[in-house]
């Protein structure tokens, strides 16, 4: 998913800063097997792809939104310059995120979907939590 | 094993359920849609009001597509009555069906308030696609459109009524906008927010009278100043279409009373979408949710059950959303319990505004209010609904997001719930893509 402009509010993975911004963590769709996303469309605007991965078709997208709000990861997003819903669709198969990512931290390999990122999130609030315990 | 299915409503719980059958059964089963217009989408008829589709954009089925699934059609009928003794549906031009399972999907139908001048020229209901053309060609650039009931429904129409170029008073009975979906303060952003971009809104008022006067309309009102206009669209609310049903045996409470396999007290006789009363999936307890997310799963759940599988349906939440002039508003589930724990988050100076509500240390409802552009608006929207979908418990997350009404994804990420959701499907196996509908031979 490339929309050939430089705006975080369009991009579809969202970076989750933690421990007051020491370490990072990059969220974005799973690919779910409900595809709560596509399921919900109206329309059928959202299908498949080659990659597996739920894609919005744009000439069947009206904007209506309810993707944003079926989807219970959070990982649909709506454009109001183009009025299309847009979401991860792992670029057709060939993801531009692992080419981007200068560290190579992002690889692309065909492997069941974890949530890698809740015990890391868990740990790593710890700190944020007793922070804000202490302030209030 | 039932093999004449009978499917009454062309909506979008009856497609559904069609489109299931075809994708669980292993050998075809006859499929019998009986719908009073052409399936299409009601969700998508606003689209259409602005022109920003096509009409044929609206359709969900095309001919070419139900004969490639073998059903066969009485389009523009209306089921009458149903004998559940002998499995036979009478249509309103006397057509008899037999059947060995249906599916009773007949969604709702717009009231108007009962006053003079409901019925005349130029007042529209906005709900079925030959209203949608009425309205279409009554809102004319510069017309003057007065729309009674500040709901759901006026809503979802609000921003192609400006699109239109015509000038827009919504009136509204209650003493607030939105009375079902968002809570008093939350209405009360959405109202400054539409009076800032020149929606005139007058609440409290109650309307007496719609008189014709010289080719224009005048809304009269119980106190306050008449109102003078080109049309006038009523979005009084809806009722749910069942009346054909009364004394055919099948129990309705509010709706269909429907088990967790959405069969209704006759077990041949399934209910889904609006006119199901279903399991609310935040409070266990039986619900009507007229709203297109629940027709959809409902529609599904029931078109496994024909084909002979056994799917449980854990039941249905309610989701809303809605823009007005790029403010979104969206809630979920138990927004309105009085009973909950509640904390509220407010950004004034962005016409933000949060409100969650919390059972024990689960998430039970929530309400979002934000620019539509804004990040953080379209990031927490959907994982609002993960946790409310879920009941992850938040344990000590819970003091953070009360702490913290406008970072929910550190306590989404940290209570687990993605890993929750995984495995969750509705009908327990991976969903096909549209268009991906196999029928068997």
């Amino acid at each position: 998913m490339q929309v050939g402009a430089f705006q975080p509010a369009k991009s579809v993975i969202r970076v989750s800063p933690f421990e007051g911004h020491t370490s990072y963590a990059p969220y974005t769709c799973t690919q779910c097997a409900e595809g709560w996303c596509m399921t919900a469309c109206p329309v059928g605007a959202i299908t498949i792809n080659v990659a597996g991965a739920k894609d919005v078709l744009d000439d069947r997208c009206v904007g209506c939104k309810l993707c944003t709000i079926a989807c219970p990861y959070g990982t649909v997003f709506y454009d109001p310059s183009t009025r299309k819903a847009f979401k991860c669709n792992l670029c057709g198969g060939d993801p531009a995120c692992a080419h981007a990512c200068p560290t190579a931290a992002i690889e692309y390999e065909d492997v069941p979907t974890v949530d890698w990122l809740h015990d890391f999130a868990r740990e790593r609030a710890s700190h944020v939590l007793a922070v804000n315990g202490g302030r209030r | 094993m039932a093999r004449r299915h009978l499917i009454i409503g062309g909506g979008t719980a009856g497609m559904n359920a069609m489109r299931t059958i075809r994708e669980e059964e292993r050998e075809a089963s006859d499929l019998t849609l009986v719908s009073a217009e052409k399936p299409y989408s009601r969700m998508v008829l606003p689209y259409y009001l602005d022109r920003s589709i096509a009409e044929s954009h609206v359709f969900t089925a095309s001919a070419a597509l139900l004969a490639q699934w073998k059903v066969k059609t009485h389009l523009g009928r209306r089921a009458a009555a149903l004998d559940v003794k002998a499995n036979v549906c009478t249509l309103d031009d006397g057509t008899k069906i037999e059947y060995d399972d249906c599916l009773v999907a007949t969604g709702s139908a717009p009231v108007r308030a009962p006053v003079p001048g409901a019925d005349g020229p130029n007042v529209h209901s906005f709900w079925t696609l030959d209203e949608c053309r009425a309205v279409i060609a009554s809102v004319t650039p510069g017309s003057r459109v007065v729309m009674i009931g500040a709901g759901f429904i006026s809503f979802t129409i609000l921003n192609s009524i400006l699109a239109l170029g015509a000038k827009l008073t919504i009136v509204e009975l209650a003493p607030r906008i939105l009375p079902r979906m968002v809570d008093e303060a939350g209405a009360h952003v959405i109202e400054d927010w539409l009076k800032a971009h020149g929606v005139t809104i007058r609440t409290n008022v109650k309307v007496t009278k719609i008189e014709d006067a010289r080719g224009k309309k005048r809304v009269k009102f119980a106190s306050g100043a008449d109102v003078v206009c080109d049309s006038v669209i009523m979005a009084t609310g809806i009722k749910t279409n069942l009346d054909w049903l009364k004394g055919a045996g099948v129990q309705i409470k509010q709706g269909i009373v429907v088990d967790d396999h959405l069969r209704s007290s006759v077990p041949n006789v399934y209910a889904a979408g609006d006119v199901a009363e279903g399991r609310d999936l935040v409070s266990g307890q039986p619900a009507l949710h007229a709203i297109e997310p629940t027709a959809q799963e409902h529609g599904r759940v029931v078109g496994a059950n024909m084909a002979g599988k056994d799917v449980a349906y854990k039941g249905s939440l309610i989701i809303n959303i809605v823009e007005v002039c790029h403010l979104d508003a969206a809630s979920f589930g138990a927004w309105d319990d009085a009973k909950a724990e509640t904390v509220v988050g407010v950004k004034r100076d962005r016409s933000a505004y949060r409100k969650y509500l919390f059972t024990g240390d689960r998430l039970t409802g929530a309400i979002i209010i934000g620019r539509s552009g804004d990040v953080w608006t379209t990031n927490d929207v959907g994982m609002l609904k993960g946790l409310v979908q879920t009941g992850v418990p938040l344990g000590r997350f819970k003091d953070h997001l009360k702490s913290h009404p406008f970072d929910v994804k550190t306590a989404y990420i940290a209570a687990g719930t993605a890993g929750t959701l995984l495995p969750e499907t509705v009908l327990g196996r991976p969903s096909k893509a549209p268009g991906e509908t196999p029928v068997a031979v």
